[in-house]
């Protein structure tokens, strides 16, 4: 459980940093949370051009790096000082995307278990 | 499903499930590990340069004088600065290089690591200190360590994989145990082997800590975490009335192989880039000097593969060039230095972050009446280029001042660990990385706050 919420405020804190960095004027954080995974989901009011969205879905969709996770990937949401990194990021999670909505952009990241059934998770865009 | 809420738009077919952690840490998964053809160019290309380093090394020095000088280096204390070209021959010291980053790509293939800049980086640091410190028995210890460190931790080895590799800088604590304790002979290797496995299961949590105090711009992590680590080592033997004085073995006048080793090995890689990428691996070399270089920036991952070959050789030729000018001799120290920046040239280093270090280095040399061309300044020059993220990240000025003060630093640091950290640089370098990231920090909170 410990571990769970401390990965989960890591990761709250990096793409909540990198959301701020583009200024916005509103960010939601929605978090759905089950005994076997989680389904975060963060909105702001940033309209992104492409080329920025396709970057971000780069980062959130890194191939498989154990070796940098478990090392470097403890440094997500723990400083403000250089630019927001969602590669941290996206070395730690199951499934990330990002998508543009009507006045701004919703990032997904999902993680879990075996048992872990991504549709039963659900926030609603 | 649940009433309010809809179905989660996520592809279950991508997703592979297998655990990413052991069954007991449920939250993190992994997509499936396979490598790919630039994996494959990449480990074949690592292993012919070692292939080559050997048999150069059995044809300089002999077969037989070359065996019998890797034996010897085993059995050799190794604090700071042994250089082994001088205590078992050149030969010996580039097969037992060799051997000592063989390892280090063994263990990397074996747990499927995607050879990209981290690996490389830890490969040719491996590759570099195996001339001055490190030898494939005093490693496994540490290694070993860090694998029952992973074990209690309930993770994966190959999430501590890169802590391990340059985790082998306490090798002299190894070494030091076996050799310089004179205990009973039964004893001194049992508890060599006893207290590498020790300062192996202490690496990884206080690499992570490490890492949130310079916050990724020092490159050399491990290097400030062994120092760090060396520091109560050296102190719990002083205090148990061991001498550990000062040592420096140093090369005055290394053979044509060693000279011709980095300018060899720069052009293989660069040709190796331009061969495969041709026109772009020039393109992405521009790309990845606009790069900050900051802890973790895989430039194989971020840019290409190509590109970063392309870094790697110029950076290689570049730090050669600047050892031929002041003088100074190519060694084995020398050439760890030149082979950590040119491992370092995938994952952090290219020309631009690393020239405003230097000459904050070069600059205080110059100041303190120092000799470029001793080693401790030569050392620093090289090795202190695990600063470069700060000059890529907030200018060459801070760059400058940063290498400046790393230079004070290094020339006293050696002596709190008693040389028992190979990575002496890395330790200055984090400390210096850690007071500037915290000073900016403060200057960018105070900047917030006046708007």
């Amino acid at each position: 459980m410990k571990q769970r919420n401390e990965l989960l405020l890591h990761l709250i804190g990096e793409v909540g940093h990198f959301i701020l960095d583009s200024d916005p004027s509103r960010m939601v954080i929605n978090l759905h949370l089950e005994p076997e995974g989680f389904h975060l989901s963060i909105l702001d009011d940033v309209e992104r051009s492409d080329e920025e969205i396709e970057e971000i879905n780069k980062s959130l969709h890194a191939t498989q790096r154990p070796e940098l996770a478990g090392y470097y990937g403890s440094m997500a949401g723990v400083d403000m000082l250089g630019n927001a990194r969602l590669n941290l990021v996206g070395w730690q999670v199951k499934h990330g995307e990002i998508r543009k909505r009507e006045g701004g952009t919703r990032i997904d990241l999902w993680l879990g278990d075996d048992q872990f059934d991504p549709s039963k998770f659900s926030i609603p865009g | 499903m649940r009433p309010g809420f809809e179905p989660a738009r996520v592809c279950v077919k991508k997703l592979v499930r297998n655990p990413f952690l052991c069954k007991n840490s449920v939250y993190l998964f992994q997509r499936s590990s396979v490598l790919n053809r630039a994996d494959s160019m990449l480990y074949w290309l690592t292993w012919s340069i070692l292939v080559l380093i050997i048999a150069v090394g059995l044809t300089a020095q002999g077969v037989v004088e070359t065996l019998r000088g890797v034996l010897i280096l085993q059995l050799h204390p190794a604090r700071l600065i042994t250089d082994y070209s001088v205590v078992a021959g050149p030969g010996a010291a580039m097969v037992n290089a060799a051997l000592v980053a063989a390892i280090g790509l063994f263990l990397l293939r074996v747990n499927r690591i995607q050879m990209s800049g981290p690996a490389l980086s830890v490969v040719y640091t491996m590759l570099g200190f195996g001339l001055f410190g490190k030898t494939p028995l005093t490693i496994l210890p540490i290694i070993l360590g860090v694998f029952v460190s992973a074990r209690l931790a309930g993770k994966h080895f190959n999430q501590y994989i890169l802590i391990a590799l340059f985790g082998t800088a306490l090798a002299p604590v190894v070494s030091a145990i076996a050799v310089e304790l004179s205990l009973p002979g039964a004893l001194s290797w049992p508890l060599a082997v006893a207290g590498g496995v020790t300062v192996g299961i202490f690496l990884p949590p206080a690499a992570m800590a490490m890492l949130r105090m310079h916050q990724g711009y020092s490159l050399y992590n491990v290097g400030m975490t062994s120092g760090f680590i060396g520091l109560f080592v050296a102190s719990v033997m002083i205090a148990g009335g061991v001498e550990l004085g000062s040592v420096l073995i140093w090369n005055t006048d290394p053979t044509l192989e060693l000279r011709l080793f980095i300018p060899l090995l720069s052009v293989v890689l660069i040709a190796a880039g331009v061969i495969r990428g041709g026109k772009s691996s020039i393109t992405d070399f521009r790309e990845i000097s606009r790069r900050t270089g900051r802890l973790p920036s895989d430039f194989m991952d971020m840019v290409s593969s190509e590109g970063a070959l392309v870094n790697m050789g110029v950076l290689g030729l570049t730090s050669w060039l600047y050892v031929v000018v002041v003088g100074a001799p190519l060694n084995g120290p020398v050439l760890g230095g030149i082979l950590t920046v040119v491992g370092f040239g995938a994952f952090g280093k290219h020309p631009r972050n690393c020239f405003p270090v230097v000459v904050g280095i070069f600059a205080a040399t110059l100041l303190f009446g120092a000799d470029p061309a001793a080693p401790g300044p030569i050392l620093a020059l090289l090795f202190g280029t695990t600063l470069a993220p700060i000059a890529g990240s907030f200018g060459a000025v801070i760059g400058c001042v940063a290498g400046f003060l790393h230079f004070v630093i290094v020339m006293r640091s050696g002596g709190w660990h008693a040389g028992l950290a190979l990575y002496n640089n890395g330790f200055a370098g984090g400390l210096t990385a850690t007071l500037v990231a915290s000073v900016m920090e403060w200057h960018h909170q105070s900047e917030r706050r006046s708007k």
